[in-house]
């Protein structure tokens, strides 16, 4: 038992809070302690370097010059970071005009209101990103490794 | 700091063609154009209220990151791959 679920329990018994008030402080403690195993596990790997992009699509064949055709993109995760660092140089006009831009596309983001440290975040949770897009013609993968 | 770019290519029927850049000698080699552009680009944050400093460091940020970027292209015979070192 560590040190703040025993004060919560003394103020308990010492009748400073009620018992659901510290049903709700321990529950606070629970949810803020992080859960050391949930968080090692994808990490105990070396960690994500690149995102890469496949793309398959076409079923012709390389004889007559019509083959499948075939992307494949590898970016480092370290450039997605550099990116992102640039694009908080952007003026206020500037975010000002895209925001303006963006809604008249119906898609209402507040370019002003990211945070490099948000993205920053963002492109750190990139490391387990997986998509796979599975078509009769086409197939899209999108992974970090 | 990227050391090498390599491009391949290939065309229907034809012969594949490698280009290695090395990205150092180039540098030097284009350095006055460089600099002429580097001068354009201040002149230019200056213009759009961007600070210089910030500009510098992520435009130097982006170009150490680049290494092991790679971007390939192939539909049917047709095939092109850009790779930095």
């Amino acid at each position: 038992m560590n040190e703040q679920r025993r004060q919560i329990l003394q103020m308990l018994t010492e009748g400073k809070i009620t018992a659901d008030e510290a049903e709700r402080l321990i529950d606070a403690l629970d949810t803020d302690q992080p859960e050391p195993r949930a968080l090692d596990a994808p990490r105990s790997g070396s960690r994500p370097k690149y995102l890469r992009v496949v793309v398959e699509a076409g079923q012709g064949t390389e004889a007559d010059g019509d083959g499948p055709t075939r992307i494949n993109v590898r970016v480092p995760l370290q450039l997605l970071r550099a990116g992102v660092r640039l694009a908080s140089l952007l003026p206020p006009q500037a975010i000002t005009k895209a925001n303006a831009e963006l809604s008249k596309a119906g898609v209402p983001i507040d370019l002003a209101q990211l945070k490099p440290a948000d993205v920053e975040e963002l492109v750190d949770q990139l490391d387990e990103l997986t998509i796979d897009v599975d078509d009769p013609d086409s197939k899209v993968q999108v992974f970090c490794e | 700091m990227p050391q090498l770019v390599t491009l391949r290519w290939r065309r229907p029927g034809g012969r594949r063609h490698t280009v290695h850049i090395p990205v150092l000698p180039v540098l030097v080699v284009l350095s006055p154009l460089l600099l002429l552009a580097v001068l354009a680009g201040l002149v230019a944050c200056r213009i759009f209220g961007i600070s210089p400093g910030g500009a510098l460091r992520g435009a130097g940020r982006l170009l150490w990151a680049l290494p092991g970027t790679q971007v390939e292209f192939h539909d049917g015979s047709t095939a092109m791959t850009v790779a930095v070192n």
